[in-house]
């Protein structure tokens, strides 16, 4: 971002509708903008409480206000081609694929990890039994951490939250007899450092299953707003590092896995951290510019590189907003690859993304009205044409999911393909007037937050001078206090409660024994491992750090000869030393 | 209710002392959201918070001593709050500050082990749905009833 002199918002505002064609006919459209007057005075005058504009107040919301109704009048310049076109076409708010679920239905993907590799091997053969259709897998505190399962700091928490993987082994365990060359693995690596960790240990897994890096398919996080924003850890290294890591991750696995997305822009932590639907698409997209700048910089085409480049949302609970959201940063994506970076590939313009329901909007009182938040978001999610989807489970407001409950979330999935026939149209709300009204309202605030950050001195920038961190904070305060004050509404917590005390439910119980089990493990192959070549491996990766080679092809050689995820990280630490993020209060 | 807030901070101005809470993630959990805005409420409220980020039970007490806090708050999100919750207490127990301070935990627990974590000796256990008052309030309650003389003088009954 530092090197272009001109923001996306000057920049998109230069870009002319040449040929304008109004969808709507001028004359009929001053009729409906007088008679919309008329509508509205009626309507005011009737009670004086009316107000024409209504602000909802949902969570994590965009707290843009709402007309009455919308019409044409609303839409006054739309127009078919330049604002909507058709599906897998040009500017692809429709949806990047023409015929959409009909050629493929979007992934049935549920995330997984709690335990021992073993623990989530079962259950990732038990969600694919089912009828999934992708694997996800999360890490346990101590592995996203970067810390070995026998380090002092991960004691009682190894297995929590994630799966515990120490080792390259680790990873071949956790996909024994799974089909890894034929369905698509996301591996929910969230930072960069991690990224170039794990994902070097996926490949050492798959080489030593006989794969070649070239069938692998699927995707890595590897962002930097996972690591030094959304998070919080004992230690971080330095933004500019993290970001440079960030980069090389993505050059090493375009290169050398080519089906990889080496990239998923996560919003969702993000929004779910504490941030409006706006910022959380505003981060991720100026986050995707900044890094394809430096990709570029590198002296790399364009279109080699954007078109393995992935997005993740998270979708909450104001249902038109959140269809307005995807389609919005779809049209934004596409218009910043074609006038800012000048991509000729159309992939390279598709906004693809990952969504999952809103973990956040998930209530402890009466559980499991929790079931319908997430149908009602993951119907959103499929209005909007997203191409993949995680569905939280009701009782995830107190732990990890039952296999029972992870199977209802899969099975809602299935309703949703099978029995409800949404599928079968491409975007069916485009044209309604309240939609397209509200999708040109996003995207117009969603450039409008990019170009603050672009003012910044670009999104790194902003991360070190900790305006992220303080708009995070201010926006969680304050949605804390509108949930007190029941302006932002819970049914069962905050608004029809019950007096009834909450009644326990099922609830998932972590398998007993994996500390010990990895601790073991580790035990074991340290006295296997050639140490000679450790240490080589060690030191090679420690130079790469230290001058500018790529390090994520040196981490691969750790993990190929056995380095634990806890060594690896700590040559990060002691190349790059440790900063201290901005404070939040 | 009774607003405590208000009336501690007319307190502050007699006795010139302010509660002093030591706020911290247990562990290596990442997910800090939720201490966050406890510590903004606090701070808001009139107390003296000390956020402490990431740490284990050891150094939450020592930091603890060397501040001279009223009230030790630990945060966890990610499954570990029932090993490492009770090496916290145990440690306490052993050091012998179980008495000293007010123990307070909050996270995402089962309602099984919101109970469990209150036979293991913290003087409360915090979820999701607590509101902003409920944690003033419960906190000056606990201070009182624990026999705390910190403040014991401080309320007027």
């Amino acid at each position: 971002m530092k090197n272009k002199t001109i923001t996306i918002k000057e920049l998109l505002s230069k870009v002319k509708n040449e040929s304008f064609r109004p969808l709507y006919d001028r004359n009929t459209i001053k009729q409906i903008s007088k008679d919309l007057e008329i509508f509205k005075e009626n309507y005011l005058k009737k009670s004086k409480n009316n107000n024409w504009f209504v602000t909802p107040y949902t969570i994590l919301g965009s707290e843009i206000p709402r007309e009455l109704l919308y019409t044409p009048a609303q839409n006054s310049k739309a127009d078919y081609y330049f604002d909507l076109g058709f599906p897998g076409s040009e500017p692809f708010t429709r949806g990047i694929h023409p015929n959409m679920y009909r050629g493929k239905k979007f992934t049935i993907r549920q995330i997984n990890g709690f335990g021992g590799p073993e623990d989530t091997n079962k259950r990732i053969k038990y969600m694919l039994k089912h009828g999934g259709t992708g694997i996800s897998v999360i890490f346990d505190l101590p592995t996203t951490q970067m810390y070995d399962s026998d380090d002092p700091l991960s004691r009682g928490q190894v297995g929590m939250s994630g799966v515990a993987i120490d080792s390259a082994e680790d990873m071949e365990v956790l996909f024994k007899d799974i089909p890894i060359d034929e369905v698509t693995v996301s591996l929910v690596t969230h930072y960069p450092s991690n990224t170039a960790i794990l994902f070097s240990m996926y490949l050492a897994a798959a080489e030593r299953r006989g794969l070649n890096f070239s069938i692998l398919k699927g995707s890595v996080q590897n962002d930097i707003t996972l690591e030094e924003v959304v998070r919080s850890g004992p230690e971080y290294i330095p933004p500019k590092d993290c970001f440079r890591i960030q980069c090389d991750n993505i050059e090493f696995i375009r290169k050398n896995v080519p089906y990889f997305n080496f990239n998923t822009l996560n919003g969702y932590n993000l929004h779910e951290f504490g941030t409006s639907g706006v910022t959380e698409m505003a981060v991720a997209v100026a986050n995707a510019i900044e890094t394809l700048d430096e990709i570029v910089n590198r002296g790399y085409d364009i279109d080699w590189a954007a078109e393995r480049l992935a997005f993740f949302w998270s979708i909450s609970s104001d249902f038109f907003e959140e269809v307005a959201r995807i389609r919005a940063v779809r049209r934004l994506w596409y218009k910043i690859m074609k006038y800012r970076f000048k991509a000729k590939n159309p992939r390279s313009m598709w906004m693809r993304c990952h969504v999952q329901t809103s973990g956040i909007s998930l209530v402890r009182e009466e559980p499991l009205n929790n079931i319908i938040r997430a149908a009602i978001q993951a119907l959103s999610a499929v209005f909007a044409g997203v191409q993949s989807l995680h569905v939280d489970s009701y009782d995830e407001a107190y732990s990890v999911p039952t296999e029972k409950s992870a199977l209802l979330s899969l099975r809602t999935q299935q309703i949703i393909q099978e029995e409800t026939a949404v599928t079968e149209i491409v975007d069916p709300l485009g044209g309604s007037f309240y939609v397209e009204a509200l999708t040109n309202e996003i995207e117009k605030r969603i450039i409008d937050e990019v170009d603050q950050i672009e003012k910044l001195g670009g999104y790194v920038s902003a991360i070190e001078k900790g305006w992220i961190h303080n708009k995070i904070t201010d926006y969680f305060y304050r949605e804390k206090e509108l949930i007190d004050k029941g302006i932002i509404k819970f049914v069962g917590s905050n608004i029809y409660k019950t007096d009834e005390k909450l009644q326990p439910i099922e609830v998932f119980n972590y398998p007993k024994g994996v500390e010990e089990r990895q601790k073991a493990k580790i035990q074991q192959l340290k006295l296997k491992r050639n140490n000679e070549e450790i240490n080589n491996k060690l030191n090679a990766l420690e130079d790469a750090c230290r001058s500018k080679k790529n390090i994520t092809e040196y981490c691969l050689n750790c993990a190929r000869v056995g380095c634990t995820v806890g060594e690896i990280f700590k040559i990060f630490k002691k190349s790059f030393g440790l900063w201290k993020p901005p404070l939040f209060i | 209710m009774i607003n405590k807030t208000q009336k501690i901070n007319n307190n502050k101005n007699l006795h010139n002392k302010k509660v002093k809470v030591l706020l911290s993630k247990l562990g290596l959990d990442v997910h800090n959201r939720g201490v966050i805005t406890v510590a903004k409420l606090l701070r808001d409220s009139g107390m003296e918070v000390i956020y402490l980020g990431n740490a284990l039970p050891e150094e939450i007490l020592n930091i603890a001593l060397q501040e001279s806090v009223d009230i030790i708050g630990v945060s966890s999100l990610g499954g570990a709050h029932l090993t490492l919750g009770k090496d916290l207490i145990d440690l306490a127990i052993k050091k012998n500050l179980k008495d000293k301070f007010v123990f307070l935990i909050g996270g995402v627990f089962s309602i099984k082990d919101a109970e469990e974590l209150k036979n293991i000796g913290f003087d409360e256990v915090f979820t999701a749905e607590v509101s902003s008052n409920r944690i003033i309030d419960t906190i000056y309650e606990l201070l009182k009833n624990k026999g705390n003389n910190i403040l014991k003088n401080n309320f007027i009954d």
